[in-house]
């Protein structure tokens, strides 16, 4: 206590070691680790990047483009010209997948990342402010989940829309509507989950030191939903693709002559036997994007959750509750 | 033990084996044990490798009597019991002899060890608020203990018994509460459902694991004393699992002490206690405070964590935290073996001889007992950091539906008044639900809003205009709370956790850094770890995180709520000595609520007692523990247990009725009538009295004062405040419990006196 | 209790009326039968078509707010939910509807359940087993098809089967067989050829979202303390697993069967549709893809209805199964 307030030459050297030392491995490090050591879900991330690097330089590697008609292969299989087959209007199969495939990543990462931050607004702005403001909002919140989604898109997409499909594409449409649709769920589990942390002893502990509000809510509150955030984020892009997929082909979401892997399937279905490879080849597609995005999923669920199996090498780094004895010994 | 690790042959009691093991175990013959335990050693699968939990235990419990396990968590005593029982996972390797009545339970399937639980051994549970299954009614789950093994009884007699069990544990009208469902019971109801399940088939062994740890102390002593009469019904053997030298001391018969998932000494009760041979057990006996004695010494730390189990000790597994442990401690791992001139006591410790009659403060090297230099001027004399004028906190009751309607107030905290002085400690005691974290939070909260005034270090609430004098406010006043763990953002690290509140009251950065180096320093922690993170440490360093974080911004008052209540005894006593000295160094003044009275007694100058809301009784803390004048006051001194057998044998327990009123029921006159044991005896004119009065806190009135009653009572006025009328009372007969009159040694100890008798 | 249901009763008939207000405003300003008329041949006047709407309730020259108000009064006072554009009544065609949704939907949420539920405790009880990470991958794989997607593949297999067998077993469209003549089991086999395969590719999609929440649900469960006790009592530990866990699991789940019984209900849009059922959900595309306003919100306010029914249900499920919120 004697060197209390005493600079001694001791301290400042320990201060220098302090700042470079490294000893400790960041929490975002461990988290990568375990998400690399899981095979899976690193299969899925490079299935994902590859999709999505092929769906957008994709249309480099054919001659043909998805506009282009060749009237002499009209909806013939696949072959050395027409990688994929040619569909009925006698359009290069292979350049429709690519662009269907590019509209549908895009609908989904457009659909997964702002909903996700609007749910995150929201829910924070419910937990935080509490009393009324949170009974109105979650009134508003109710109500949306009521309004059956499907019929707004038919509304918005199909005979309504018409005043707004002169200005805006009918893929862009589709991700309006279902982005309004698309957040709820997440912003009320954001705001119970927000309501449980603020009352947490770190957040009273913060308060009672007197740190302002905002403060807390940046620094408490953000990162410690944060891995939930990530989470609904590629479960959203998953729901996101899955909604196209599932609205364009029984015909109210994407519009010809946009495309997208719905629309690819969905016009397909007609002739699936006599035309097999216009419906399985978008089809196989959309099974490696949301099965890829799936395997991502499980991979980053497992490298948040405090408790599970694959620990390995990430010493001590996130465990709780039943397992405080094994992060006594690490300790020194 | 003796290096003989095969187990004893199934089937064959009295085995050469198992004699020889005996001798070497020194406790008693197995011939006429219900339950013989041979080297249990029980094994898990990690991620980290093979954790060997348990490591060769022995022992034999004898009909009718008790077998007390004491250790820490993670010391392998619960798995121990859990062994016996075959109700470890599956995933278990569990080898060793476990003989019930002679007959050999560890092989035995699912399905045939099914015949022996819940009737010839039963157990009860520690956590009592989720050992019951939520959607069954109580009568049913007591029932299907019996169905279980009387298929053939009648529904009516199974009824009948199930209505005697209830009754029996003690729950008022039993009948009725066949079909109540378990969350309609508090937890001490529901403990005492969990022993009327366990005694429901008369079970010759009784395995309690910590079935105490979860209630508040006059909980504790009612539970325990239905456990006694459990025991004394059935006749059943039992074995007390516990962490707390005190609630054994006075039921049990022998002593288990484990460590490291062996059995390091063991004993009958009063080897244990008063001839300790192990410097582990006697580390655990010097580091519990006693509520009944005024020693102000340090208590003795235990340096240091218990050994990684997944990691085979190649020597004494003690050795490491051991003050006297030398070369020869760490060359192979000691068995239990007599200690001389004790008979039928055993220790694993190599100089176990030598330790006869040794002091524990010396060995462990307790510090010397910081001295403050405000101790030395009068309280009178010093200023006040923190004063409280009839602070209430209620909440409105509200029930309905579509319109709420007001039903009743909730009184948390009913006209509060006290100060705190410089240098002080105060410290609020009360059971859980008398509003003394309430009073906390209406301190910490600190707005003009509230009714009552708050004056912190000269400010007052009432004063509280902007954000400008809060923020004074909250430089002045700090809190470290319960739970170590959830006060720490996991996400920050110890820096990152210190810095906070330096940031926030706006200092520059090279002198955050060099404040942090010194809080570290200051509350023993290594320097270099602040780049760690909270679960990198152990339970005791991040309480020491915690105070280092309240202290960080220099406060004069550091609010504590149950600073230690979450931490294994050993760890305990390192941090009540930390605050002792951090007081004495830096004059602060501490705030603590606790459940713990001994704890209180050990780090408080001032002590006030809460019930419903109320202060009943306050004062110095010597004088309020030693010459308690309010009923509740003495009857929640006499729950505390005392790790001292012959005391705690012969002294007289008041057993208080019935569980903490709700506070919407408080009634017109003293809220504490309803369960009073002084109001239970006195005459009915004198009861309207208590009725219709509330007491108001008084000193006592000089006339009143019998010489006889208070022979330490200085000339002056003591410094102590009750709220009662009959403090001399005569205690009503049928609440007062003495276990066995036991051979008194301590005839001169004062509190085994009668008090209160006029 | 009841004081309780009728406070959210009461607040989901504000709800429904809210939704449905702003689907009736949301489709009366975007959605133009008047269009329709004008491909029709020959082709109406202008004058024509709003005299013949006007007629119907329906006329396009008066305001959103106008038509809302008049909406609203026929409901409110007649029960009246108005008229298509070609002149059929809402209030007829919508009892028909509703009756073929149901006897869709019926069999295939009941099997749904119960298959469901039922494997989500088996595979609880073999965690890590073979069969448990078979079933419970098939329950994942579910999780990435789009149900659209998934009917029309039971139905490609269907008709394969037929093709294979040689015969029509199965009719992977329509209700029954028009004008089908014969006895009562002529008939019966009729409806079950029709039955089958909608209910089947309904339920195998529906299943996996039960199967895992039971499953978690249980394993949650079996090593709670509870359990600890009923073995410590000298039960098995099946016993204690199926006497006590179990019904501690169902608590959840309940909860969860009556909030998306109804989900499974109303939107069942996309079975409909590719079953060719013209239940309430190909009805509401439909009426969308005529301009048929009235017809759209009544189908919305139905939906908005039964979300509500399912909610109060779940509510009710929870305090049936679960005494601890029972108010006393």
């Amino acid at each position: 206590m004697t060197n209390l307030f005493a600079s001694d030459p001791a301290a400042v050297a320990q201060e220098a070691k302090i700042e470079n030392d490294d000893v400790v491995i960041a929490k975002s490090r461990i988290i990568l680790r375990r998400f690399l050591r899981n095979r899976t879900a690193v299969a899925g991330l490079a299935i994902f990047l590859a999709l999505t690097l092929l769906s957008f330089i994709g249309g480099f590697f054919s001659g043909w483009d998805k506009e282009a008609i060749d009237p002499l292969n009209i909806g013939t299989p696949p072959s050395g010209e027409h990688l994929l087959g040619t569909s009925q209007a006698g359009i290069d199969l292979y350049a429709l997948t690519v662009e269907g495939t590019r509209i549908s990543i895009l609908i989904g990462l457009v659909v997964g990342l702002v909903s996700v931050l609007i749910a995150a607004v929201y829910g924070c702005t419910m937990a935080y402010f509490g009393g009324k403001v949170d009974k109105v909002m979650l009134f508003i919140l109710e109500a949306l989940i009521m309004m059956p989604a499907l019929l707004v898109v038919a509304v918005a997409t199909s005979g309504g829309g018409i005043g707004l499909k002169k200005n805006l594409p009918s893929w862009l449409l589709l991700i309006i509507v279902l982005l309004v649709f698309s957040w709820m769920g997440t912003a009320r589990l954001i705001r119970s989950l927000s309501l449980s942390l603020m009352q947490r002893d770190f957040v009273k502990a913060a308060r009672y030191m007197g740190v302002p509000p905002r403060r807390i809510v940046w620094r408490h509150l953000v990162p410690n939903i944060g891995s939930l955030l990530v989470l609904d984020i590629t479960r959203g892009v998953t729901g996101a693709i899955l909604a196209e997929v599932a609205f364009s082909f029984i015909g109210i979401g994407i519009k010809v002559p946009d495309v997208s892997l719905g629309v690819l399937i969905g016009q397909a279905t007609s002739q699936v036997s006599t035309f097999p490879w216009m419906f399985w080849v978008p089809l196989a597609v959309m099974f490696l994007l949301t099965g890829s995005l799936a395997m991502m999923n499980d991979g980053l669920r497992d490298a948040f959750d405090p408790s599970s199996g694959s620990i390995g090498s990430a010493n001590g780094s996130a465990r709780t509750g039943k397992t405080q004895k094994t992060a006594k010994k690490k300790s020194t | 033990m003796s290096g003989e690790t095969a187990p004893v042959p199934a089937g064959t009691p009295g085995a050469p084996g198992a004699v020889e093991r005996l001798h070497v175990a020194g406790l008693h013959a197995a011939s006429d044990a219900v339950l013989s335990v041979r080297d249990l050693n029980v094994r898990f699968n990690t991620e980290n490798g093979v954790l060997h939990a348990v490591r060769g235990v022995d022992f034999d419990l004898l009909p009718g009597k008790t077998l007390g396990i004491v250790g820490e968590s993670g010391s392998g005593k619960s798995v121990t019991s859990l062994a016996v029982m075959g109700l470890l996972p599956d995933t278990a390797e569990v080898n060793g002899s476990v003989r019930l009545l002679g007959t050999e339970l560890l092989g035995l399937g699912d399905k045939a060890m099914c015949r022996y639980r819940g009737n010839d051994i039963a157990m009860v549970f520690q956590d009592p608020l989720s050992s019951l299954t939520p959607v069954y009614t109580v009568g049913n789950q007591v029932i299907e203990a019996l169905t279980v093994h009387n298929p053939t009884m009648s529904k009516h007699a199974k009824e009948a018994r199930a209505v005697e069990l209830l009754g029996l544990v003690g729950i008022p009208s039993p009948r009725d509460r066949l079909k109540a469902f378990p969350h309609e019971f508090s937890g001490g109801m529901r403990q005492r459902v969990m022993i009327a399940i366990a005694i429901a088939n008369n079970p010759r062994v009784l395995i309690a694991d910590e079935p105490t740890t979860a209630l508040d102390v006059t909980i504790q002593a009612q539970v325990l004393e239905v456990l006694h009469t459990a025991q004394e019904e059935t006749g059943a053997a039992v074995v007390m699992i516990t962490h707390d030298l005190g609630v054994v001391a006075g039921m049990a018969d022998d002593i288990m002490v484990m460590y490291a998932g062996k059995p390091v000494e063991a004993g009958t009760v009063d080897d244990i206690y008063y001839n300790p041979r192990m410097p582990y057990t006697m580390g655990l006996l010097g580091a519990v405070p006693r509520v009944d004695i005024a020693e102000k010494s340090s208590l003795v730390p235990i340096e240091g964590i218990p050994p990684d189990l997944v990691r085979a000790p190649t020597g004494c597994s003690f050795a490491p935290r051991c003050p006297l442990a030398s070369d020869a401690c760490l060359a192979g791992e000691p068995a239990l073996s007599g200690v001389s001139g004790s008979p039928g006591h055993t220790a694993a410790c190599i100089k176990s001889d030598a330790l006869d009659g040794a002091d524990v403060h010396e060995i462990f090297a307790a510090p010397a007992v910081p001295v403050s230099r405000l101790d030395a001027i009068p309280r009178s004399g010093r200023k006040a950091v923190l004063e409280l004028r009839d602070v209430k906190k209620h909440f409105p009751l509200t029930k309905g539906a579509l319109i709420k309607r007001r039903i009743g107030t909730v009184k948390a905290v009913d006209g509060l008044s006290f100060d705190i002085r410089e240098g002080e400690c105060f410290s609020i005691v009360g059971e859980s639900g008398c509003g003394k974290t309430t009073t906390l939070l209406e301190i910490m909260e600190f707005h003009r809003d509230q009714d009552g005034e708050v004056i912190i270090g000269g400010l007052s609430n009432k004063a509280a205009a902007g954000a400008r004098t809060t923020a004074a406010m909250r430089r002045e006043l700090q809190m470290v709370f319960q739970d170590p763990t959830g006060a720490l953002d996991p996400r920050f690290t110890v820096y990152e956790v210190l810095a906070e509140p330096l940031e926030t009251s706006g200092m520059a950065r090279p002198a955050i850094r060099k404040r942090i180096l010194e809080l570290m320093d200051l509350v023993g922690l290594q320097p270099d770890h602040v780049n760690r993170f909270p679960n990198q440490f152990s339970g005791g360093q991040r309480q020491r995180i915690g105070i280092a974080r309240a202290l960080a911004v220099n406060p004069r008052l550091v609010v504590l709520d149950e600073p230690v209540s979450a931490l294994d005894v050993s760890v305990q006593a390192g941090v009540i000595n930390l605050l002792d000295q951090l007081r004495a160094e830096l004059g602060l003044s501490y705030l603590v609520v606790a459940h713990d009275l001994s704890v209180v007694r050990h780090i408080s100058n001032r002590v006030a007692v809460m019930y419903l809301g109320k202060i009943v009784e306050i004062g110095d803390v010597d004088r309020v523990f030693d010459f308690p004048r309010h009923p509740y006051t003495r009857a929640l001194l006499s729950a505390i247990p005392v790790p001292d057998p012959h005391l705690e044998r012969s002294r007289e327990r008041i057993i208080l009725k019935g569980e903490l009123p709700s506070p919407l029921d408080a009634p017109t006159g003293c809220n504490f009538a309803s369960r009073c044991p002084v109001f239970a005896a006195l005459p009915a004119a004198q009861q309207e009295k208590c009725l219709t009065l509330e007491p108001p806190l008084e000193p006592e009135q000089p006339a009143a004062v019998p010489a006889s009653s208070s022979p330490a009572a200085p000339g002056a006025a003591p410094d102590q405040q009750f709220a009662c009328f009959y403090p001399d009372g005569e205690l009503a007969a049928d609440l007062l419990v003495v276990h066995e009159p036991g051979p008194i040694i301590h005839q001169n100890n004062p509190h085994q006196k009668k008090k209160g008798t006029p | 209790m009841l004081r309780y249901l009728a406070k959210r009763a009461l607040t989901y008939v504000v709800m429904i009326f809210l939704t449905t207000s702003a689907g009736y405003l949301l489709a009366v300003s975007t959605l133009q039968p008047a269009l329709l008329e004008q491909e029709r041949i020959p082709r109406p006047t202008p004058e024509q078509v709003v005299n013949s709407f006007r007629l119907k309730g329906l006329d396009p020259t008066l305001s959103p707010w106008e038509r809302y108000v008049d909406w609203l009064t026929g409901i409110l006072t007649r029960w009246d939910w108005g008229r298509s554009p070609n002149g059929a009544y809402i209030n007829a065609e919508f009892g028909d509807r509703v009756w073929i949704s149901t006897r869709l939907f019926l069999a295939a949420i009941i099997l749904t359940l119960v298959i469901g539920v039922a494997l989500g405790v088996y595979t609880a009880a073999r965690q890590y087993k073979a069969s448990d990470r078979v079933i419970t991958s098939y329950s994942y794989l579910v999780y990435i098809v789009p149900a659209p997607i998934a009917y029309f593949l039971v139905q490609l297999g269907a008709i394969s089967i037929n093709e294979t067998v040689g015969e029509r077993i199965f009719f992977v469209t329509g209700i029954s067989t028009p004008g089908l003549a014969g006895d009562g089991w002529a008939r019966f086999l009729d409806m079950l050829a029709h039955y089958a395969v909608p209910t089947f590719a309904i339920t195998i999609v529906g299943w996996g979202a039960y199967q895992i929440a039971q499953r978690q649900y249980l394993l949650d469960n079996v090593n709670a303390d509870f359990v600890r006790t009923a073995r410590a009592k000298g039960l098995t530990r099946n016993q204690a697993i199926t006497r006590h866990a179990l019904r501690v699991s169902f608590i959840p789940v309940a909860q969860s069967i009556a909030f998306t019984v109804p989900a499974i209900f109303a939107g069942g849009f996309f079975a409909e549709k590719i079953f060719a059922w013209h239940g309430i959900g190909s009805w509401s595309i439909d009426s969308i893809g005529l301009q048929d306003v009235n017809a759209a919100t009544a189908t919305l306010a139905y939906g908005s209805l039964i979300f509500a029914i399912g909610a109060i249900l779940a509510d009710f499920a929870t305090t049936l199964v679960d005494p601890r919120v029972r108010v006393q």
